[in-house]
């Protein structure tokens, strides 16, 4: 009960927020964040997709190593980790039990070790990528590899509110905890509570896109004054933005190395 | 040299049943720093908006007449080419920030315009306003008063000649608001920038401004030199804008008298021969009941780099019955935690906050509802329902009280919201929300009432009726604390007043211990209203308001004069 409690603490709004941002803005200084956004896009298009098609133990297991490897130099959170941990053990413990009463025996566990594997490269790649890129960079890249300059200045602008929207659904989900009555029995495995919490951190959500709209109407004036669309619509203004990205030795030293342990985890994989 | 002038323009916004801009004409020298003055609703916003080109350009409303700014005429250059002459601070300057970081931020229109010198321009900007030292320092960690000037280097970064700033004193605590204006009067003098405030507080307007325009009901009464302009005590009367305290004193004793509109003017103005001893009446405090006490308790909350800030430091206080408390100190000195502890919504860290006998520690925030509301500095995050009614019943209704449509009929008619009752109260006036936000609470039968800055962003009319509602409360409950800058409220209302500094209280005493102590004053970051630091430095005895000092100066002057004239007898 007590643990239960100091694990409730931990997840508290304030907490996912702290997590939040820090896993966007962080990580600044690890080797991995000062790649170039198009390295890590060739990087992640290799190990997010290429798992998918492979079939043998011995490279999958290596790819998850590496992966491992590139998640601790990312620094990566520990909540977003648990959340990964939690998620992968829900989902094959599920897959498992199910296969159990459709009449399946232990030879399921290896093709679901195998799909959990994948499912894991992907991901731990994923939070790699993400958490090494903040988006600022990350917009600046996909502005660089082509993509509208609306779309990119959605994306860090976004961040820039998370933090006030948070705090802002924080507020408004504590006005209907102190007006509203939490129920008096917890219930059965404290389902009355969790049913009275889940509905309220839905409802919370309403109040917040009302005054979101209104608030918008200032940003969107602002935008227009400080030329936005201006910026848009001249390619000059992209060139000035995207001068600082350059592709370094390091960027290619990691691509190298990268090419060169799957080499030779492959052939690895070949002799057995 | 003529540098904005608006010939005859009426605008009416896209759907709206009437004009917000009838036929007006003004003109704006170079140089100047004007104040445009007016109730809610007069148009002050709209007519701002012209001059940067979003009206006609972006508002395609009803449209007639002519605006020329520095030459170019509005209706014919695009909101691009005029933005290098005009720079707009908002209101809601908060939502005018969209960069992550503070220099990406300040050089984000030079960047826009393909200026490629953008990151100096950025960082000279910042110099301008005087804030150095936070580049690299995200928009969320920044304080109010820093969020301000991040606005207003964004808006200078083009180097427009023009510079708009609306109610720059609304969200800011006094001494930041002081601050802003330093910064407006350096870039007017220094750098040639012509200055247009929106501006309702005219103690601020008789210190900094050189010109006032006056709007009514979408028309602009006149345009005259300050002076001028804030002796007109009636006329301001009549559109609900009140003059400086001094203006409106030396007004009430002698209408025809050359009136001061400064506090060094008045203390010149009034003469008062007999220095009298300034005694400072003591209320006797006597000890009641105890609602809530805090024993060491310190508090901290984490930052976005994991570190803990330390916010309380043990801290010992004790509110009794009947208490009418002000909570005063700069920003970040603490307040607002101090009053979220005893909601039980954060636990201190260390030491115990108990409320009525029950440690906050304990029991779940729904349980302390019963006993404590707070009222959030933002009413618009106390909304959780679509109508004004549905807000105010919602406790009621979850606690299954009976009877409760008649006891919200009456707290509705209390706060004056019967005829807004089905309105979405985010679509109402600063005003009316705040006063929607003040029946929630009420509704949920406390004995104890926090707000949070309750005067805060509403103009001085609408100040004095949120005011007047805050002293009906004591009928209801049995404590109130209120968190504010605003020491006009602090002055007439509290008997109680708490100043904190850096998570400590500095001092718990009553009006007088507290504004008689210039120290203490300085300490905390605390300005007095400007009548009672006239009165103090009259040598009088402490007059909270215009009312009380016009009584007082006089039966002094009575006095004064009764005692020259037995001496020269």
């Amino acid at each position: 009960m007590d643990y239960a409690r100091k694990l409730f603490d931990k997840l508290s709004v304030e907490q996912v927020k702290i997590e939040l941002l820090n896993t966007a803005y962080g990580n600044g200084n690890t080797f991995l964040a000062r790649l170039d956004p198009r390295t890590m896009f060739i990087w992640y298009l290799f190990f997010g997709l290429v798992p998918w098609f492979i079939h043998d133990e011995i490279l999958l297991a290596g790819m998850l190593l590496f992966m491992i490897v590139t998640t601790i130099m990312a620094r990566v959170s520990p909540l977003i980790i648990f959340i990964l941990c939690l998620g992968l053990l829900g989902q094959g413990g599920y897959l498992l039990i199910v296969s159990f009463l459709f009449g399946g025996d232990l030879t399921v566990m290896m093709p679901l070790i195998l799909l959990t594997i994948k499912v894991s490269i992907i991901s731990l790649a994923s939070i790699t990528v993400f958490c090494s890129m903040d988006p600022e960079k990350l917009s600046d890249g996909l502005l660089k590899i082509g993509l509208p300059g609306q779309v990119s200045f959605s994306i860090a602008y976004g961040y820039r509110m998370l933090p006030s929207l948070i705090e802002e659904y924080h507020h408004v989900f504590l006005s209907f905890r102190l007006r509203g009555k939490a129920p008096e029995k917890h219930g059965i495995f404290y389902y009355r509570s969790i049913i009275y919490f889940v509905k309220i951190a839905m409802l919370s959500f309403y109040p917040l896109l009302l005054s979101t709209a209104k608030r918008s109407r200032t940003t969107v004036e602002a935008l227009e004054t400080r030329g936005s669309l201006y910026a848009f619509n001249h390619p000059k203004v992209k060139a000035i933005k995207l001068q600082h990205l350059k592709i370094e030795w390091r960027d290619y030293g990691f691509l190298a190395f990268s090419i060169l342990y799957m080499t030779f985890v492959f052939m690895i994989a070949r002799m057995y | 040299m003529t540098l904005i002038s608006i010939e005859n323009v009426t605008f009416q916004y896209p759907g709206a049943e009437k004009p917000v801009l009838k036929d007006v004409s003004l003109t704006i020298e170079e140089g100047e720093f004007i104040a445009i003055m007016g109730s809610n609703g007069s148009g002050k916003s709209t007519l701002c908006k012209l001059l940067n080109g979003l009206i006609p350009h972006y508002y395609v409303g009803d449209f007639s007449g002519k605006v020329t700014v520095n030459g170019l005429e509005t209706s014919e250059h695009k909101v691009a080419e005029l933005s290098h002459q005009v720079g707009y601070v908002y209101q809601d300057f908060e939502n005018q920030l969209v960069r992550p970081r503070v220099l990406e931020d300040a050089s984000f229109a030079p960047l826009n315009y393909g200026l490629s010198d953008y990151k100096e321009r950025g960082k000279r900007a910042l110099m301008r306003v005087g804030f150095v030292g936070h580049e690299d320092e995200f928009i969320w960690q920044l304080s109010g008063g820093q969020k301000h000037l991040l606005a207003l280097a964004g808006a200078i970064a083009l180097e427009p000649n023009i510079l708009i700033i609306d109610e720059p004193v609304a969200q800011l605590d006094p001494q930041h608001a002081e601050e802003i204006y330093e910064v407006l009067k350096v870039l007017n003098e220094r750098d040639g920038v012509t200055i247009i405030v929106i501006e309702h507080h005219t103690e601020f307007i008789a210190e900094y401004c050189d010109q006032a325009v006056l709007m009514h009901d979408g028309e602009v009464v006149w345009k005259r030199p300050v002076r001028e302009a804030l002796v007109a005590v009636e006329e301001l009367y009549s559109k609900q804008i009140y003059p400086p305290q001094v203006t409106q004193a030396a007004y009430h004793l002698n209408p025809e008298d050359t009136l001061p509109i400064k506090l060094q003017e008045g203390i010149q103005h009034f003469t008062v021969h007999e220095e009298k001893g300034s005694a400072v009446s003591q209320e006797m405090k006597i000890e009641t009941e105890s609602l809530v006490t805090f024993e060491d308790v310190h508090f901290s909350y984490k930052t976005i780099n994991r570190k803990k800030k330390k916010i309380l430091k043990g801290l010992h206080v004790t509110l009794q019955k009947g208490d009418r408390i002000a909570l005063v100190g700069n920003n970040g000195a603490g307040k607002s935690s101090l009053m979220r502890l005893m909601t039980g919504l954060v636990k201190p860290e260390k030491g115990k906050v108990n409320v009525k006998g029950l440690d906050t520690r304990d029991y779940p925030p729904e349980r302390f509802a019963d006993l404590v509301t707070y009222i959030y500095q933002n009413p618009e995050e106390m909304f959780i329902e679509d109508n004004v009614r549905k807000d105010v019943e919602f406790f009621l209704k979850a606690r299954k009280v009976e009877n409760y449509e008649r006891q919200v009929d009456s707290i509705l008619a209390q706060f004056e919201l019967t005829d807004l009752q089905d309105r979405d109260s985010r679509l109402m006036s600063g005003g009316q929300q705040r006063r929607a936000s003040l029946a929630i609470g009420v509704a949920m039968n406390p004995s104890i009432i926090l707000l949070d800055e309750p005067t805060a962003n509403l103009d001085i009319a609408t100040r004095k009726h949120i005011t007047k509602l805050i002293h009906s409360l004591k009928e209801q409950v049995e404590a109130v604390v209120i968190a504010t800058h605003d020491m006009q409220l602090v002055a007439e209302w509290a008997n109680r007043i708490i100043v904190m500094k850096d998570g400590e209280i500095i001092h718990d005493g009553n009006r007088e211990s507290v504004f008689f102590n210039h120290k203490l004053l300085e300490l905390a970051g605390l300005k007095a209203p400007q009548i009672l630091e006239l009165s103090r430095m009259l040598g009088m005895e402490l007059q909270y308001s215009v009312d009380d000092f016009v009584a007082a100066y006089r039966k002094v002057r009575e006095r004064d004069e009764h005692g020259l004239r037995t001496q020269t007898v």
